[in-house]
């Protein structure tokens, strides 16, 4: 994980919880209606729009689902095809292999947009000589990440609602302990222990909540649902945030200390959780050093 | 060999203040440079512009600080390292750009150095640019030594880049040009390139826009401020349970080291040196104060870490365990200089004086009258004189036609000086013709406002002054805002063909930039011109055309420029190999029976005259003399002889 970070950010991190990071703020798009389709703040959508439109970027991969539930990933190019892909997806997407096609038969540069480990795969493409077209991937935006369930909760979540098109699905933080299925015509809540046997079983040795590796993450605000939290982390990252910034299409603001300290300890208890819950074996992935790893285990949460 | 030829990392040597900034630069692999001339930063640009096709940097004099910091802003915005030297008032000219780059953030490192000058021992003000990094809430570094000067700078480009924003090292005259052992590190090998597409967008925005880089700028500050706490540059010395502190900075870490030795108080007080004075390391700072009972400020001009510190001691009251404490400083009076707390440059003496009467101590560093005997055995060795105009200086003779062709006037004339060898005019060596002086730019920028005061009944000639580097520095806004509203103004250009009193750096009129390379000249007639203002051009030591020059125009309405051109004698007597031989026919000299009351010696005051008491007659001493022979042409008895090089 040092040699990582060396690599991509050429620097050790200082932050042994929230990764390697250079400003921490919450944001939003300014234009409503990307916010109306969007997740939360709906800061991803409006970043890879911006990105395409001002040509940072030709293409993105992100995820698409034209019922709701089962996810698809997808090469956009338009606004419109981007705002398709708007909302959290909690099933897990091969995204990473249409990266690979997006490198190979786009024109110009590709933007990402995944989770922790399909950010910390193509990362390792890039630093690895045998993948030399991964440097086409110029904007990664990370989305924090707890989990993703495995193709099989498809069966269960449409147990429940049916056929009906699911218009938004969400697992709000913690206390709640629900999955809330949206529907166009009603809410349902799943409590969250009904689905867990789902989860991937790599999510529970997954040491990063808040895509570490990333230009730029996007998450949640405990107890904001408009605002999305943003990490800078790379200068691609905070140059298109204050780009963005500048141009109006996104707003920010100081992410309150209380905000701050929340996603702080998740991701801190994430990582302990990690690595004392699992056998060493599990973990060994992350070559991890000692000094590393009583940090995280003694650190104040 | 010049420090540049070193390259070998380690290798201990003696450096300028100045010089190890430039240094540290270096190591830094600094790309694009720029900067103004002023006491005391001068040497870093220059020695920058000498190390500049080794190691392929672009090096600029800019027409002005503000123009210097948005030049090098745009370098690092392109990515590049860029850095930008100016002396305390300098500060004040770019602080329009730097109060919004600092919201609008760089992409290289970007490196302020100011230069402050306590004393103002070649300054019209004893300006803290400190205060600057507080206002635009940057970092800001303050080297103690030259070591730490040449380490600061560099650890200021890594901060600058690794934050994305502006940051300031503030050094003092003491440190810039006193000499210091230095550790040479490697020169940096890394080639950066510049870049700036369409993509990118470089503001610091307006309205909600601003709010929000300003909050971003915050967040860099809290950062910034996280590093500082873990710094190097900041240590803590002496008993760690030490109920008497030092808080200090810069050359004043020095002085209380070595003031706290000579009391023998090694023992009792403790010395926080901080490097990084802002934003301030609170938890450093806290951990010290909550073992102080008393805490003395040692820091030269303003108390800043003073009132810094006292906030935060406010803030932490009520949570933490801190104080009650006594404070000494500034605000007490113990820290003081001759004219007073917060004034002058501050000693060894000055802290040893400020402990001694917290602690109750006697001591008296040499005996009471010492000051007093040695003025008497330095007695007539040292001749009383104020400053004056160098040999052959062309100003004493512009300052000799203004004073005539005001006489002739009579109007009782009213003259704005300037920053500039010309400030002298104010002196006797200028003949106190000038009345005013503030900053560059200051002398037509004030005249604007007296040339319109008629209508209040103010109806008097008025003269505004400034040189010529200070012409394209400052005060073509001001010639034309005098233009556009028809102010009543006589503006003199004292031109000397360089930018004399910083030490002979170039300009846009001298024809070559800071490397020495050919460049056309943009004459300031052709501006005055352009403007639409009647421009004459006159040698001042063609003394009685200059004269008359001066009286007619002063009969004009409106603005007009008189351009005195002559070269400054310490550039123009470089050039030559010859000079003319002046000396005094001994036989016409007629001495206090001539009528002239000692002219050439007790008014003109040329230091190429002197007076042999002796004898009671003039001659001239020819190892100051550049020949230049305007006193022949003033010595109502024709004394002065001038033969010209054969």
């Amino acid at each position: 994980m040092a040699a990582l970070d060396h690599r991509i950010f050429g620097a050790y991190r200082t932050d042994p919880v929230l990764g390697f990071n250079k400003i921490i703020l919450q944001g939003r798009a300014k234009n409503p209606e990307i916010r109306a389709v969007s997740q939360y703040g709906g800061v991803v959508s409006a970043l890879i729009i911006y990105a395409l439109e001002t040509g940072e970027i030709e293409s993105a991969v992100l995820v698409k689902s034209t019922d709701g539930v089962n996810p698809k990933p997808a090469i956009v190019r338009k606004r419109d095809e981007v705002l398709e892909c708007a909302r959290s997806k909690y099933l897990a997407c091969p995204t990473v292999s249409m990266v690979l096609e997006a490198v190979k038969h786009e024109r110009g540069n590709v933007g990402f947009v995944g989770t922790p480990c399909q950010v910390l795969a193509l990362r390792k493409m890039q630093i690895s000589e045998l993948k030399p077209e991964a440097n086409k991937i110029k904007l990664i935006v990370g989305l924090f990440c707890t989990w993703a369930l495995q193709a099989s909760a498809e069966k269960c979540i449409r147990d429940k609602v049916g056929k009906e098109k699911v218009l938004k699905l969400d697992v709000p933080p913690p206390p709640a302990n629900t999955l809330i299925i949206q529907t166009e015509r009603k809410r349902l809540e799943v409590p969250l222990d009904e689905l867990r046997r789902f989860i991937m079983p790599s999510c529970n040795v997954c040491f990063d909540m808040t895509n570490e590796f990333a230009d730029i993450s996007v998450g949640t605000v405990e107890g904001g649902d408009d605002w999305n939290t943003i990490i800078t982390r790379t200068s691609i990252g905070e140059k298109i945030l204050q780009t963005a910034i500048a141009e109006g299409v996104l707003e920010a603001k100081t992410l309150r200390e209380d905000k701050l300290k929340h996603l702080y300890e998740a991701a801190l208890m994430r990582k302990r959780r990690v690595l004392m819950e699992m056998p060493h074996e599990k973990t060994a992935y992350l070559l991890l050093n000692d000094e590393y790893k009583s940090k995280i285990l003694m650190e104040k949460a | 060999m010049s420090l540049f030829d070193l390259v070998e990392p380690g290798r201990k040597v003696l450096l300028m203040g100045n010089e190890a900034i430039a240094r540290g630069a270096l190591e830094a692999g600094v790309n694009f440079c720029t900067g103004y001339p002023g006491n005391p930063t001068s040497e870093v640009v220059e020695a920058l512009a000498k190390a500049a096709r080794k190691f392929d940097i672009y090096v600029e004099w800019s027409v002005n600080e503000i123009v210097a910091l948005e030049a090098a802003g745009a370098a690092a915005a392109a990515g590049l390292r860029a850095l930008t030297a100016m002396k305390n008032l300098g500060a004040d000219v770019c602080s329009d750009f730097l109060m919004t780059v600092n919201l609008s953030g760089t992409r290289g490192g970007f490196v302020l150095v100011t230069g402050d000058d306590p004393s103002a021992h070649s300054t019209t003000t004893e300006l803290d640019t400190r205060n600057y990094a507080r206002f635009a809430d940057i970092p800001l570094l303050e080297p103690s030594t030259a070591q730490e000067a040449k380490d600061m700078t560099k650890f200021a480009f890594e901060l600058s880049e690794e934050l994305g924003l502006i940051c300031m090292v503030r050094t003092v005259t003491r440190l810039s040009h006193a000499r210091g052992v230095v550790t040479l590190g490697p020169v940096s090998k890394e080639r950066h390139t510049a870049t700036f597409s369409s993509q990118d967008l470089w503001t610091s925005g307006s309205s909600s826009i601003t709010c929000m880089f300003h909050s971003i700028l915050h967040e860099k500050m809290k950062r910034v401020q996280a590093k500082f706490e873990e710094s190097e540059f900041n240590r803590y010395t002496g008993n760690e349970n030490a109920e008497f502190i030092i808080i200090t900075a810069g050359t004043g870490w020095l002085y209380s080291l070595e003031a706290v030795k000579l009391l023998g108080l090694e023992g009792d007080v403790g010395i926080l040196k901080l490097g990084t004075t802002w934003p301030l390391p609170e938890k450093l700072v806290l951990k010290h104060l909550k073992h102080a009972k008393e805490v003395l400020f040692v820091e030269e001009i303003d108390a800043f870490l003073e009132q810094n510190v006292k906030m935060l001691a406010a803030e932490l009251l009520a949570e933490e365990n801190v104080g009650p404490l006594k404070f000494y400083g500034k605000k007490s009076g113990h820290v003081r200089g001759e004219f007073g707390a917060g004034t002058g440059e501050i000693d060894v003496d000055i802290v040893i004086r400020a402990l001694a009467e917290i602690k109750g101590l006697n001591y008296q560093p040499r005996e009471r009258e010492y000051s007093e005997k040695a003025l008497a055995a330095v007695g007539s060795l040292v001749p009383a004189r104020t400053m004056g105009f160098c040999a052959g200086c062309p100003h004493r003779a512009s300052f000799l036609a203004i004073k005539k062709a005001l006489q002739w006037d009579g109007r009782d004339g009213i003259v704005t000086g300037d920053i500039g060898c010309y400030s002298l005019g104010l002196l006797p060596t200028g003949f106190s013709v000038a009345k005013t002086l503030h900053c560059m730019g200051a002398g037509i920028g004030t005249a604007n406002g007296f040339g319109k005061l008629a209508l209040f009944g103010l109806d008097k000639p008025i003269i505004a002054i400034s040189g010529d580097s200070t012409f394209y520095h400052a005060c073509i806004p001001a010639l034309i805002n005098a233009k556009w509203h028809n102010a009543n103004i006589l503006y003199i250009i004292l031109d000397n063909n360089t930018t004399a009193m910083t030490g002979h750096q170039p300009h846009p009129g001298t024809g070559s930039d800071a490397l020495g390379t050919p460049i056309p000249k943009i004459p300031i007639e052709d501006i005055c011109r352009g403007i639409g203002v009647e421009t004459r051009i006159v040698d001042p030591f063609d003394l009685r055309d200059a004269v008359q020059n001066v009286y007619e125009m002063l009969k004009m309405d409106g603005v007009k420029v008189l351009i005195f051109r002559h070269e400054c004698p310490l550039t123009e007597t470089k050039k030559r190999e010859k000079k003319p031989k002046v000396y005094v026919d001994q036989d016409k000299c007629i001495g206090e029976e001539c009528g002239c009351a000692r002219f050439c010696t007790r008014v003109f005051k040329c230091p190429g005259s002197i007076w042999d008491p002796a004898k009671g007659k003039a001659k001239i001493d020819d190892a100051v003399c550049v020949g230049c022979g305007l006193c022949a042409d003033l010595c109502p008895a024709k004394a002065i002889i001038v033969e010209e090089e054969t």
